[in-house]
């Protein structure tokens, strides 16, 4: 699913951000990424939503080189990438059936089954009853909630989290990775960055460990 | 939901939360198109009564009184065969002084104490308009003033000529001038655009990262300029229209009096749509060009 290969990011005058990253996550996997701040989990994740271009190396996904995408094939390989960030990233003008419908609406569905594709995803994270709420109107945990069904509404093959429960007390953290564990056992790879080692070990998955921008360790080896 | 109907719809509500600025940039293309317009409209009222005094312009051939009948008659035959001309009349000295007081009347006192006739006789000739028609003209009048019996030759083309060319002048320099008033609302239009993109950086975020083609993220700015142009041009054409209603009530009659025509006219269909293209177009390249700051 997901290959990289001396991998490379560097700022301003030759800072690694990332540094000969090789590694390789199967489809269909739940994997950690963890690691003290500024160790890289941010980067690679960008790397992957292609906010940003590898300096060195390659990122492969589905067999597909991402460094030489055009932008709309950008475009095109996002639309099968669900994305889910620490400040959730919502609309505030919008409800949260907006929020979420929304993003059938900029990928021209038809009406209805943004209508029912949006209800069924909401409906699954719990807040079918919230529906027209404004986002500033919702907990952390229920706009953490939100930001996970805007993710899944397009039913992505792939989902990167950066830090989804960094905002979170610790019962709404194991509130989110229990969708996350359900998202994953219906086949959806899952990619989360985080700090939390408490959460790691409560969920036990894999986990790639990177210190200053190296790969320093993988558990359970591959 | 097609990109049109998306793009018309997020363009509507970003002009609604603009508010003032969407206002101050729907004045400014309104300015620059009223201006045009009113350039338009002069215009369109000289042109009309330009190409009715180049219809009547007329080359009066003016005689010596001890010109014969033979002369007069071989000058006439030799206008009457050539090409420019379209028709031919004499002019006695009588006929000429009747005219005069016809004309004038205020003035036949005048005419009066002199004790005798001071107009002399004269062939008027009306010249044909098409193309070609003024050289033909030019040439006719160099060859007649050196026919026998002829005393001078008024030829109105030449300064109807020199008219016409003032006119296509300033039709230039007004041209320039609105050309420059809509590059300026076209900034305007492009700042409030930017305005409204900078307004939606989050969604537009978003939009990206969820693999919304570009069509979804620019159309709307694109489609937010095409009404901001074309709302100014239809304001623009409206002060026009409310303008010239109100002038031709008060003054229509004079000014169409003095001008020699029927009455003023209002710009025709095709300017009035060219005019609305045309604030739809300045606007929707201006949020065109806005857009691309979505990248």
């Amino acid at each position: 699913m997901i290959e990289t290969q001396s991998l490379a990011k560097t700022y301003g005058r030759g800072m690694y951000a990332l540094k000969e990253l090789s590694l390789k996550i199967d489809k269909g996997e739940f994997v950690f990424l963890t690691g003290p701040s500024g160790a890289g989990k941010s980067t690679l994740l960008r790397l992957l939503l292609l906010e940003e271009r590898p300096s060195e190396g390659e990122v492969m996904v589905n067999g597909r080189n991402l460094s030489h995408l055009t932008r709309d094939e950008t475009q095109a390989y996002r639309r099968t990438v669900g994305f889910v960030f620490q400040d959730f990233k919502l609309i505030p003008t919008k409800t949260i059936f907006e929020n979420v419908s929304f993003v059938g609406r900029v990928l021209g569905k038809p009406i209805e089954q943004q209508r029912q594709n949006t209800y069924q995803v909401l409906k699954w994270v719990g807040l079918q009853h919230r529906l027209n709420a404004l986002p500033e109107e919702l907990s952390g945990g229920e706009q953490q909630r939100v930001a996970i069904a805007r993710a899944l509404v397009n039913d992505p093959h792939l989902v990167l989290a950066d830090e989804p429960t960094g905002n979170l007390d610790p019962d709404l953290s194991l509130e989110i990775m229990n969708l996350f564990r359900d998202m994953n056992s219906r086949g959806t790879t899952v990619l989360v960055a985080t700090h939390d080692r408490e959460l790691i070990k409560w969920v036990g998955r894999r986990v790639i460990t990177l210190d200053q921008g190296l790969l320093v360790g993988q558990e359970p080896r591959p | 939901m097609t990109v049109v109907g998306y793009s018309f719809e997020e363009a509507w509500i970003s002009l609604l939360r603009s508010g003032r600025s969407a206002l101050v940039s729907i004045g400014t293309i309104a300015i620059a198109f009223a201006t045009l317009g009113g350039f338009l409209l002069i215009s369109v009222n000289v042109q009309g009564v330009l190409d009715q005094w180049l219809q009547a312009a007329e080359m009066s051939v003016y005689l010596h009184d001890t010109i014969s009948e033979s002369d007069r008659a071989a000058l006439e035959s030799f206008l009457k065969a050539q090409p420019a001309v379209a028709a031919v009349e004499y002019v006695s000295r009588e006929r000429a002084l009747e005219r005069f007081r016809a004309d004038f009347p205020e003035l036949s006192d005048v005419t009066s104490g002199l004790g005798q006739n001071p107009f002399p006789s004269a062939i008027e000739v009306r010249l044909r308009t098409e193309n070609g028609g003024d050289a033909a003209a030019d040439a006719l009048s160099k060859e007649v003033a050196g026919q026998a019996g002829v005393s001078d030759i008024r030829y109105d083309r030449r300064w109807l000529a020199r008219l016409v060319g003032i006119v296509t002048a300033a039709r230039l320099a007004a041209g320039v001038v609105a050309a420059i008033l809509m590059l300026g609302a076209a900034f305007t239009v492009a700042a409030v655009v930017r305005l409204s993109l900078f307004a939606r950086r989050d969604e537009l975020e978003i939009m990206k990262l969820v693999g919304a083609p570009f069509s979804y993220i620019r159309g709307p700015a694109v489609v937010e300029g095409l009404l901001l142009g074309g709302i100014g041009a239809a304001v623009a054409l409206g002060v026009i229209a409310i303008l010239y209603s109100t002038l031709s009530r008060w003054l229509g009659s004079d000014l169409a009096g003095y001008a020699g025509i029927g009455q003023l006219r209002f710009l025709g269909i095709t300017e009035s749509v060219m005019m609305l293209l045309g604030g739809v177009g300045v606007g929707a390249a201006a949020g065109t060009v806005a857009s691309r700051a979505a990248r």
